[in-house]
C-alpha cells in the first residue's frame, strides 16, 4: 500500500483562494528537518527540566519550595 | 417690500397691485429655491452635508472604502479617515501538514493572529508558526520571558513555537500572536504570543505560553506558516487580522 503524502494547504490571505496539494519531496525533507529540529528542543528542554529537578532533589526542597525562595 | 421671518425671502406687501403678482411669485419661488439648495448643498451620491455656521451648510465627497468619518484637526468639521480599528483579513482552517498564509496586504500597520482550536494529532505536539515560509536555518528562534537569558542569543530554529505539548483529544486551545511593524524593511522582525493550551498529560490542567518568536530578516512579512511539531493538524482556525 502507498503511504499518502502529508498535505500543504496555501491560503491566498487577499483572495482568498485556497489550494490544497501533497507536498514536495523537498517539502516532505523540510519538514523531516523540522520534525528533527522539534524533537531535539523538546528534548533539550525535558534535559532542562531534568537538571532542574536534579538540583532540588539535591537541595531537598520542592519544586513549590524553590519559587518561594526565588520569589 | 414684506419679508418673511426666517429667510427674510421678499413676499408682495398687502397693498401690492395684483398685476404684479407674477413677479412676486417668481421673486420668492427664485428665493426659496436658492435657500432649499443652501440647505441641500450635496451634489453627487455619498454626499454628507454639514453646517459651516448656525445657518449654512457644506458637502463632503463619500469616502474612500474603510474609511470612517471622524472630526477634523481643528475640532471645526466632519471629515474622511482611514479606520483605526482591526480588520479580518482571512479565515483559515488548519488542516494538513502545513498551513501557509501567503499574500498577506501591506496596507495595516500591525497583524494580530488568533488561534483557535488547535488540535494535533500526535499527541502532545506543539504549533509551530514560520516567517515568509523562510526555512533556512538560523534565521527563527522563541524566546520565553521568564528564561532569564536576555543578552547575546543565538537564532537556531526554523520556526517558533506558539503553544507546546498540548493534548490531542481536547481542542479547546486560544492563542493571540501580535505582530507589530511587520512591512519595515529595515529591522529584524518578532512576534509576541499569549497562549493557554490543554496538558497533553492531565487534560484539567494547562499549559501556558508567554513568549516571542524572533526573525533575523528585514524583508516585510507577507506570509505566516502554520505547522505542527509532527504529523498532522487535527483542527483549528487561524483568524488574522489587519491593524491599522
Amino acid at each position: 500500500m502507498t503511504k499518502s503524502k502529508p498535505q500543504i494547504k496555501i491560503v491566498d490571505a487577499t483572495t482568498g483562494e485556497e489550494i490544497v496539494r501533497d507536498a514536495t519531496a523537498e517539502e516532505i525533507a523540510q519538514m523531516e528537518l523540522d520534525a528533527a529540529n522539534y524533537a531535539a528542543q523538546q528534548a533539550q528542554a525535558e534535559a532542562k527540566e531534568s537538571a532542574r529537578q536534579a538540583i532540588l532533589d539535591r537541595l531537598g526542597l520542592t519544586a513549590d519550595e524553590a519559587k518561594l525562595i526565588l520569589g | 417690500m414684506a419679508t418673511t421671518t426666517n429667510y427674510s425671502w421678499t413676499t408682495p406687501d398687502d397693498t401690492g397691485l395684483v398685476k404684479d403678482g407674477a413677479s412676486a411669485i417668481r421673486t420668492l419661488g427664485s428665493s426659496a429655491d436658492t435657500t432649499v439648495k443652501n440647505l441641500n448643498p450635496g451634489t453627487t451620491a455619498g454626499d454628507i452635508d454639514y453646517y459651516t455656521t448656525s445657518t449654512a451648510k457644506a458637502r463632503i465627497a463619500i469616502g474612500t472604502a474603510g474609511q470612517v468619518l471622524t472630526v477634523n484637526s481643528g475640532a471645526t468639521a466632519p471629515e474622511w479617515a482611514e479606520s483605526k480599528g482591526m480588520t479580518l483579513i482571512s479565515t483559515t482552517t488548519l488542516t494538513g501538514a502545513s498551513v501557509n498564509i501567503t499574500s498577506i496586504p501591506a496596507t495595516y500597520k500591525n497583524l494580530q493572529v488568533i488561534v483557535r482550536n488547535y488540535k494535533p494529532a500526535t499527541d502532545g505536539t506543539t504549533l509551530l508558526l514560520r516567517f515568509n515560509g523562510d526555512a533556512t536555518a538560523n534565521r527563527h528562534q522563541g524566546d520565553e520571558y521568564n528564561d532569564g537569558t536576555f543578552n547575546a542569543n543565538v537564532f537556531g530554529n526554523t520556526s517558533g513555537p506558539v503553544i507546546q505539548t498540548v493534548d490531542n483529544t481536547v481542542a479547546t486551545n486560544l492563542s493571540v500572536i501580535d505582530i507589530c511593524d511587520y512591512t519595515n524593511t529595515t529591522t529584524w522582525k518578532m512576534a509576541q504570543v499569549y497562549s493557554i493550551g490543554v496538558n497533553d498529560t492531565t487534560t484539567t490542567q494547562y499549559n501556558m505560553k508567554r513568549a516571542s518568536i524572533f526573525y533575523n530578516q528585514t524583508s516585510a512579512i507577507s506570509s505566516l506558516t502554520f505547522l505542527p511539531g509532527a504529523g498532522n493538524f487535527t483542527s483549528g482556525d487561524v483568524l488574522l487580522y489587519g491593524v491599522k
